[in-house]
C-alpha cells in the first residue's frame, strides 16, 4: 500500500510550475550533461543532521530556494511531532488527550494514523507506545510522573478527526516521523521541478526523480565504514541498529530502540535496513523485522511491497 | 515463497573504511545564503576568564576560546562559524542571528565522522584541512549517502545554546 500525503499547513501558495517530464533516457544524459547542478545542504533537525541534495538544470539560486522550502517542510514536522518540545502537538496529546478529545493538524492525524496502521499490521512490533519506557532510560524527556497503564491499543482517532486516549499513553513518534518528514520535503522538492532529490535523516532516506543512488549500509561492527550497499531509483530505505544510541545507564547497557513484548533494550551488533517506495513505510518497517515473529515481518514487507536488509552478527 | 529479507553476514574482522567526511559549502556561500547582498564585518570574539566561565554557566556547556568566529551584519544581525566535536563527529556550522537576536537561519558547513576516538585526535582532524566544497562529488552511481542508525545532533543543540549565549553577554548592544 502506498500513503498519500497530507497537505500540512502554511505550505506556500505559489509554487514553480512542475517542468515537462522527459523520458528516463533523455533524462539520464541530462543528468551527465554539462548544464546539471546539484546543491547538498544539512541543518540539525528531528535531532539529526538532515541533508537534502538537489540537482537538475535549474540556476543554483533556484535550486537553493527549493532546499528552502523542503527544509521548512521538515521544520514543521519537528515542531508538530517532537516528544522533546513542550509545545509540540504530540506533547499536547500525551498530556490531555486522556481527558478530552484534542484535534490536531493533518500532518500529526496522518503519521498518528499510519503509526497505528503499523502496530496493527505487526500485531505490537511495532510499537508508537514504548516512550515510558525511553523516558526511564533517559532518551526522552519525563512528561508526567505516573507511569501510564495504557497502550497504542486505547488510542482512539474518533470520526470527525480528534485523538483521545481511553487509558494514559505515552505516544512517541520517533519510530516513523523522520520517515514521514522526509516524504514530505521529496514531494516539496519535487513540486518545485526539482529533477533529481536526496532527502536523508540521519540515516534514513529516499531517492526521487531521474538519478538513481548506490547507498552504503552502515558497518555495524565499524560503523564509520560500509561494505554493503543497496540500489534506490525513486525508493526510500531506512536503517535501525543499537551502535550509536548504546549506553550504560549505571547497571546495565540501554539502547534507543525497545522491544516491545519483553521491554528490553536492543543491543545485537546487527542491524536491519528496509527498502520501500517511502521513506514513512521503510523508517516503521525496520521496528517489524527487528521484532516480530518471522512470519509477521514477512507479510508486513510483503504487504508493504518492501524489502529488508538484514547485517547478522554474532554476539553485541 | 521467496523471502523478502536478504541476510548479509558481517565479516569477523572489521575492515579498515575511511571516515565519513562531507564539506555541504564555505564560509563565503553560507554568508551569501543567508544575509543576500548585505555586506559583513568581522567582530573579534575576545572571551576574558570571567566571560568563559560566566558562560559556561549560563549555557552548560564547555567554551573554547577562540573557535567561534562572528559577523556584523548591516541590519544589525550577526553571522556567526562554530564548531562542535561529539562523541564520534566533528561539525563546523554557520548561524544568522536576525537584529532583534533570535536565530534566522542554521547551516552546516561541514561534517565529519569516525567511530571510535580519532575524532578527537588533532592528526584525524588535520587530514581534513584544505578540503574544498565540491571535491569528490561526482553524479551517478558513487555512495554518497550512508544509510544507518540515526546519530543523535545533541552536541550541536549545545553548541548553539553556548554561541547564544556568547552573543547576549559579549556582544549585544556593543
Amino acid at each position: 500500500m502506498r500513503w498519500s500525503l497530507p497537505d500540512i499547513e502554511d505550505r506556500p501558495a505559489a509554487r514553480p510550475a512542475p517542468r515537462p517530464s522527459r523520458s528516463r533516457a533523455a533524462a539520464l544524459r541530462a543528468a551527465s550533461g554539462p548544464g546539471f547542478r546539484e546543491v547538498c545542504r544539512a541543518r540539525p533537525l528531528l535531532g539529526t543532521r538532515v541533508e537534502i541534495r538537489a540537482g537538475g538544470d535549474a540556476a543554483e539560486e533556484d535550486l537553493h530556494a527549493a532546499v528552502d522550502l523542503a527544509f521548512a517542510a521538515v521544520e514543521r514536522v519537528h515542531r508538530l511531532m517532537s516528544y522533546h518540545d513542550p509545545g509540540s502537538e504530540l506533547t499536547r496529546l500525551n498530556r490531555h488527550a486522556g481527558a478530552a478529545p484534542q484535534r490536531v493538524s493533518a500532518g500529526t492525524l496522518a503519521v498518528l494514523e499510519a503509526a497505528l496502521h503499523f502496530a496493527r499490521l505487526s500485531e505490537g512490533a511495532f510499537d508508537p507506545g514504548v516512550a515510558a519506557t525511553l523516558e526511564q532510560w533517559g532518551y526522552l524527556p519525563k512528561i508526567g510522573a505516573a507511569p501510564p497503564a495504557g497502550s497504542w491499543r486505547d488510542v482512539e482517532v474518533t470520526p470527525d478527526g480528534c485523538v483521545r486516549f481511553h487509558r494514559p499513553v505515552r505516544l512517541d513518534l520517533g519510530g516513523i516521523a523522520k520517515g514521514f518528514a522526509v516524504d514530505l520535503a521529496v514531494r516539496t522538492l519535487r513540486e518545485a521541478g526539482v529533477e533529481a532529490v536526496v532527502v536523508d535523516a540521519g540515516g534514513d532516506l529516499r531517492v526521487a526523480g531521474i538519478v538513481p543512488r548506490r547507498i552504503g549500509l552502515r558497518d555495524p561492527r565499524a560503523p564509520a565504514g560500509s561494505v554493503h550497499s543497496v540500489d534506490l531509483e525513486n525508493a526510500a530505505l531506512a536503517t535501525s541498529a543499537g551502535y550509536f544510541s548504546r549506553r550504560w545507564d549505571g547497571e546495565r547497557y540501554v539502547s534507543a530502540l525497545v522491544d516491545p513484548a519483553s521491554a528490553q533494550p536492543f543491543l545485537a551488533g546487527s542491524s536491519v535496513s528496509v527498502r520501500a517506495f517511502d521513506c514513512m513505510t521503510a523508517d516503521a518497517l525496520t521496528k517489524v523485522v527487528l521484532f516480530a515473529p518471522p512470519a509477521v515481518a514477512e507479510r508486513a514487507l510483503a504487504q508493504c511491497e518492501a524489502h529488508a536488509f538484514v547485517q547478522a552478527s554474532p554476539g553485541p | 515463497m521467496n523471502s523478502r529479507i536478504l541476510i548479509f553476514p558481517v565479516a569477523a574482522v572489521a575492515i579498515c573504511q575511511p571516515a565519513l567526511a562531507l564539506v555541504y559549502m564555505s564560509v563565503e556561500q553560507a554568508q551569501q545564503l543567508m544575509f543576500k547582498g548585505q555586506s559583513l564585518t568581522a567582530v573579534p570574539v575576545i572571551l576574558t576568564a570571567a566571560d568563559v566561565s560566566a558562560i559556561e554557566r549560563d549555557s552548560g556547556v564547555k567554551v573554547y576560546p577562540g573557535v567561534l568566529r562572528a559577523w556584523k551584519a548591516e541590519d544589525g544581525g550577526y553571522f556567526f562559524v562554530d564548531a562542535v566535536i561529539g562523541k564520534h563527529e566533528l561539525i563546523t556550522y554557520a548561524v544568522a542571528l536576525g537584529p532583534d537576536g533570535k536565530v534566522g537561519q542554521v547551516e552546516i558547513i561541514e561534517y565529519r565522522e569516525a567511530y571510535g576516538g580519532e575524532v578527537r585526535s588533532e592528526r584525524w582532524r588535520a587530514q581534513f584541512v584544505g578540503k574544498q566544497h565540491g571535491d569528490a562529488v561526482h553524479v551517478g552511481r558513487d555512495i554518497q549517502n550512508i544509510s544507518g542508525a540515526t546519530m543523535s545532533s545533541e552536541h550541536l543543540t549545545e553548541g548553539i545554546r553556548r554561541l547564544l549565549s556568547i552573543y547576549a553577554m559579549v556582544l549585544a548592544g556593543h
